[in-house]
């Protein structure tokens, strides 16, 4: 009974996977001469070539109408793509410009601000300091935020 | 060899094609693979009309995330083991709403509220002995008949189920096993091999 078990558990298995050509033989032979174990692998056969024979039939048009959605949805996908990578360029174009405006506009204060210091007595280490405190600084930071906002809004403001 | 190499060229074609968004590829994906995905949804969820959005959603997540796809493996497990993962969702939202009972912890308790209507296993039989099995079949658990189908409609080895399950080769194994006694059981009865 024992061995029939383990008969069955190996046909079960010549089934599900694949078994040695050692296993085979003996499985050949057992069933050979066991109608027991030979009705269990009949059934078991059955049992597999039954789950084969079923059918589900696609609607005729179901395969086109996927196809048509797959292609919709790509569509967009590129579409939304192509406006982030708009928005992308545009960030950095803002930044690039910011970045200039920041320098230019410091270089020419930084003239005036020689000008305006000789009448008061200010050197030139004072001068610079100040541009570089109230001008540089604050003109970098404005345009680094350009890159810190949020959404869409980036590189817009 | 050849065959290997074929096949592996086939894998790195589709992954190159899935990073590229080549819709050419998807169509042609769509043509081969539509029937057999909403087959195996089918079997997951046991609810026709369900299967057919499923299936389409599928194909929008591996339009979405194709360039996860690296080629190295088969096309089928990873298509099917997205498949899985959109109908499992499903059958817990319909849960959540009642449509669907008692599913969690043992994944093997997943069991649907028949539906009205014909089974879909009925409609799809084609034989008298799969008519016979289609009444078993609605009544197994969802996870055993998605290891039968796999292995013996889909023709994939234990190793592409456990990929596709997520679970170990020998769980696949075994669900195969007890699938196919509960199924054996269709033509049982008038049958006796002495137990």
């Amino acid at each position: 009974m024992e061995s029939e078990q383990r008969f069955r558990e190996l046909i079960d298995r010549s089934f599900a996977e694949e078994i040695s050509d050692g296993e085979t033989q003996l499985l050949r032979d057992h069933i050979r001469d066991c109608d027991g174990c030979k009705s269990y692998a009949e059934l078991t056969a059955r049992t597999v070539r039954g789950l084969r024979e079923f059918a589900f039939v696609s609607g005729a048009d179901a395969n086109a109408q996927v196809r048509e959605i797959v292609a919709q949805h790509a569509g967009t996908m590129r579409q939304r793509e192509g406006q982030q990578c708009a928005v992308q360029f545009k960030v950095w174009a803002a930044f690039a410009a910011a970045l200039l405006m920041s320098f230019a506009g410091s270089a020419v204060v930084y003239q005036v601000a020689r000008r305006v210091a000789v009448p008061v007595h200010l050197d030139t280490a004072q001068v610079q300091a100040g541009v570089l405190i109230f001008w540089l600084l604050p003109s970098l930071c404005a345009a680094l935020r350009l890159l810190a906002a949020p959404g869409e809004n980036r590189g817009m403001a | 060899m050849t065959l290997m190499t074929t096949a592996e060229t086939e894998t790195a074609k589709i992954a190159r094609g899935l990073r590229e968004r080549d819709i050419e590829l998807l169509t042609e994906l769509v043509d081969r693979y539509q029937h057999r995905l909403v087959r195996y949804v089918l079997y997951l969820t046991g609810r026709r009309e369900s299967a057919e959005d499923l299936a389409q959603e599928t194909w929008i997540r591996v339009l979405e995330r194709g360039g996860q796809y690296n080629g190295r493996q088969g096309f089928d497990p990873w298509l099917f083991a997205i498949a899985r993962n959109l109908a499992i969702d499903d059958l817990r939202k319909n849960q959540k709403t009642g449509q669907a009972a008692s599913l969690p912890e043992d994944d093997d308790a997943v069991l649907l509220v028949p539906s009205s209507g014909p089974s879909p296993f009925q409609a799809a039989a084609r034989s008298q002995d799969a008519m016979r099995l289609a009444g078993r079949l609605e009544i197994l658990a969802p996870l055993y008949r998605e290891a039968l189908l796999l292995r013996f409609q889909e023709d994939m080895s234990l190793a592409e189920i456990a990929q596709v399950v997520g679970a170990p080769v020998t769980t696949v194994s075994s669900r195969i096993y007890r699938g196919l006694a509960t199924l054996r059981s269709a033509f049982e009865e008038g049958a006796s091999y002495g137990e």
